[in-house]
């Protein structure tokens, strides 16, 4: 592997605007899709780019090829005989993607390659798959008909199909065979970068096998390296030398394949892995579980973007809960500010669990039909809705324990601002103020997470084994 | 797990049916019968190119809260075995033939109206995709509740805090609040959860999941799991997952059983089947998984590899085993007569291989034939082993 990486992807950029009104319009939503991402792919190297869906890893791959246009960023691709070049005295870059004309770009196309997820919907059903290949190397120039078929037959060889399969139309292969004849495609015109989006997810696991092999095959035949994207860990891991982690726009870790999946550094990627069945029946199925659902890339949260669902989101200092009960709390928190849990809400809770044996046993039948009642200050309301909400009866912390019931007892009474208020001033996260910056782990391996910061209170360099 | 060798009910399958159709009608149900039972369940459908036989015959049973899964790759008939089971195929052009036992009554021969009846009320199903099962224009909450009242004469007072009740039950967080929102308000995880709270209404016994966790995300994947998982042991469920992927399978399963071509090719309880794979077919599926080296010592360290060929056609089978024209192990011997009858290797685990006798050992699989195992390794064996090599 020489020095100069082939793609150098610098804080990459996609936000999608949406925007009202005409001549004066004004943006109303701005979705970071894609914000600031970094990362380096060298020659003959497979990286892998995983991630939930919605995390941006196909946006992150349309940008890099310029099939949307990426809001800010560089992409400095030094393939196709490009080396070499040195940045011009005004920080542009001759290799930048995002800076190409329609010449340069058209060049760009031969030498990057791109394969989906499904390949039926990406071959013409009224040409012979031949046709199909040939027509790349007609449209960049090759006008001997002859020497176009030879080379599309040889290739339809490498990649584990026969000659004669030529003139057969997409509709007589199977989904297997169409992803190799998107490969001999994607391959035809020779390129140095392939970027493959969910190439197998699509296809039965004996097929897949087969696919991913073929890959690493041919990447070691043509010196290609490979922009994998995937949200199947295990299939990322048997192809990619390295592979980031994204989450909500961002890569959180990088590194060695063998050094993330082994050792990971980030939460978000010790919560992924262990997600992942594993094939052994009698394993626990201890999974991490991740509180929440993914948020709105339109609104992104504060600080660490992971630390609304992270299982080891940090403590503030004079907080000392467990864990698991410390994450409770700020979902809880997380959950009235919003406003998703209000004084009507938990009205209806107390009353379902009124008419449900719930834990709070031995309530009298001062009852459900007595609505104005349930305003006042309940002892048993309010331990109702602690237990509906996940939330101990008693803290051991009496600080900790009057701000929940004072919120509790505002949502109660009906005053969902002050309950809002109580809970965000008395439990905050250094990891909502904070933007984790990168630490190094071992040689590239990197990761995002305030954890390694000595400097900050909670922080202490390394994972805990908790 | 039924006594019946596959062999011998795939031969006379259209004459079970109709036999053990006619004394089920007779007999009560007792409490020893399996909650789910199927004998010779054999569904075809009328084409052009002939009769394409989904499903040939299989058996199978499932008991009160235990989790039986159905595994295969497309194409197998795992989806329309479980759809035969309640006549959710059309008839014609289907054609559905064999025994199909509920709590000991004969569902096969139910007029439409009565199979109804069990449809939802008894067995319930959760698909693939959650978002075509619910109707975007309505509030989950409403959905809710009229499931809820078509089964039940119920208040609209009592339906909604049920309809909360249930939603807490499979966890979807703060179901008060949330329970007036839109189905495109809730993740795709979520909707799952709706649908397992929809199918739960009416306390059915037996729950049917078609790949229900396919669509999702890996980390939404295990919450599903572990919620199917919870509700089998706190109401006595019996669940028939169906699925392609084996590690999900190894994650929920009690018993499983591998479907190839329509045809059962291996069952037992999941940790034989996982650790002691007998037919060749289980052994290069489980080989066929990515980025799990360390597991494979645990298959008996089976060849990774993806399986070459692809499935026969299925309106015309081949004879004998439907594997062997793929099977690195075939002879001459199995390309004869029907697909080998079952025979046991373990306790409940019984595999349809004719180089098994009854009473083998699962490792007692012979050394791949010289023929076969060559034309395997030819084009891709050797690009393989240096890849193994290199970790």
């Amino acid at each position: 592997m020489s020095d100069a990486p082939l793609l150098s992807v610098r804080d990459l950029t996609k936000h999608y605007t949406t925007t009202r009104g005409g001549l004066f319009s004004r943006e109303t939503n701005r979705i970071r899709a894609v914000d600031g991402v970094s990362f380096d792919i060298h020659p003959g190297e497979a990286l892998g780019l995983v991630g939930e869906s919605g995390c941006g890893k196909s946006t992150t791959a349309s940008s890099v090829l310029r099939l949307t246009e990426p809001t800010a960023g560089d992409v400095i691709f030094n393939g196709g005989g490009r080396g070499g070049a040195g940045r011009n005295d005004d920080g542009t870059h001759p290799n930048d993607v995002t800076r190409f004309d329609r010449n340069e770009l058209k060049a760009f196309r031969r030498d990057a390659q791109l394969i989906f997820q499904d390949p039926a919907s990406s071959f013409d059903p009224r040409l012979s798959v031949g046709a199909s290949i040939a027509e790349l190397p007609l449209v960049h120039g090759m006008t001997d008909a002859e020497r176009r078929r030879a080379i599309v037959e040889d290739l339809l060889e490498r990649v584990g199909l026969s000659a004669d399969e030529y003139d057969r139309y997409p509709h007589e292969f199977s989904g297997g065979e169409k992803q190799r004849l998107a490969l001999a495609r994607a391959l035809v015109l020779n390129p140095d970068l392939l970027v493959a989006d969910e190439p197998v997810s699509a296809l039965d696991v004996s097929v897949q096998a087969d696919i991913l092999r073929l890959i690493d095959d041919l990447r070691a035949e043509f010196g290609l390296s490979v922009l994998f994207i995937s949200h199947d860990i295990s299939v990322v891991r048997e192809v990619c030398d390295r592979t980031a982690v994204m989450y909500l726009g961002e890569i959180v870790e990088v590194g060695p394949t063998e050094a993330v999946f082994e050792t990971p550094q980030h939460p978000y990627t010790e919560a992924l892995l262990s997600a992942v069945p594993t094939l052994d029946p009698r394993s626990s199925g201890d999974h991490i579980r991740l509180t929440g659902s993914v948020p709105s890339p339109a609104d992104p949260p504060s600080g660490c973007r992971f630390h609304t669902r992270c299982h080891r989101v940090i403590q503030p200092d004079g907080i000392d809960l467990d864990q698991s009960v410390w994450r409770r709390v700020l979902d809880f928190r997380e959950r009235v500010v919003a406003g998703e849990i209000d004084s009507a809400s938990v009205r209806e809770r107390v009353r379902v669990g009124e008419a449900s044996p719930g834990p709070p046993a031995g309530r009298s039948e001062r009852a459900a039909a007595d609505d104005t009642e349930v305003g006042g200050p309940d002892t048993d309301d309010a331990a109702r809705v602690r237990a509906a909400y996940d939330l101990p009866a008693t803290f051991r912390d009496p600080d900790v324990d009057r701000a929940v019931a004072d919120a509790v007892a505002a949502l109660l009474s009906g005053d969902d601002a002050r309950a809002a208020e109580t809970l965000a001033e008395a439990f905050t996260t250094p990891c909502a103020d904070h933007a984790p910056e990168f630490t190094t782990h071992s040689d590239g391996h990197r990761a995002a997470c305030l954890r390694h910061r000595p400097d900050l209170p909670g922080g202490m360099g390394v994972f805990d084994a908790e | 797990m039924t006594d019946n060798g596959s062999g011998a009910t795939a031969d006379g399958s259209g004459a079970t049916a109709d036999g053990s159709g006619a004394t089920a009608d007779g007999s009560g149900a007792t409490t020893d019968d399996p909650l789910l039972a199927v004998e010779g369940l054999r569904t075809t459908f009328e084409t052009e190119a002939g009769d394409l036989v989904a499903v040939d015959g299989i058996d199978f049973t499932v008991e009160r809260g235990e989790t039986v899964c159905l595994v295969g790759e497309s194409g197998s008939g795992k989806t329309v075995a479980v759809e035969s089971l309640t006549g959710l195929i059309d008839q014609p052009p289907g054609r559905i033939e064999g025994s199909v036992r509920f709590r000991g009554a004969e569902l096969t021969a139910l007029p439409p109206k009565a199979l109804r009846r069990h449809r939802g009320a008894s067995i319930a199903y959760v698909f693939q995709n959650p978002q075509d099962a619910l109707n975007h224009c309505y509030t989950v909450g409403w959905q809710l509740i009229e499931a809820i009242q078509v089964h039940e004469d119920v208040s609209d007072a009592a339906a909604r805090a049920r309809a909360i009740d249930l939603l807490d039950t499979v966890g979807v967080p703060d179901p008060a609040g949330r329970i007036d929102e839109y189905p495109h308000q809730f993740s795709g995880g979520e909707k799952q959860r709706v649908m397992i709270a929809m199918a739960l209404v009416t306390e059915p016994d037996l729950l049917v999941a078609d790949e229900p966790t396919t669509a999702l995300d890996v980390t939404t994947q295990a919450g599903i799991l572990q919620l199917l998982d919870d509700l089998k042991a706190e109401y006595g469920l019996g669940v028939l997952f169906v699925t392609h992927d084996l590690a999900t399978v190894s994650q929920i399963a009690d018993r499983v059983v591998v479907l190839y071509a329509g045809t059962v090719m291996e069952r037992g309880p999941v940790v034989d089947v996982f650790e002691r794979p007998a037919h060749p077919y289980t052994r290069a599926l489980l080989a066929c998984l990515p980025g799990r080296e360390s597991d494979l010592d645990a298959v008996g360290g089976a060849e990774r590899g993806g399986i070459a060929g692809s499935l026969p056609d299925p309106t015309a089978p081949p004879d004998g085993c439907r594997f062997a024209p793929r099977c690195a192990h075939a002879e001459s011997a199995c390309s004869t007569g029907d697909q080998p009858p079952e025979v046991a290797v373990g306790d409940g685990h019984r595999v349809s291989c004719i180089h098994y006798d009854p009473g083998d050992d699962p490792s007692a699989l012979p050394d791949p034939t010289e023929s076969a195992a060559e034309a395997e390794r030819s084009s891709v064996e050797s690009a393989r082993q240096d890849v193994i090599g290199d970790e």
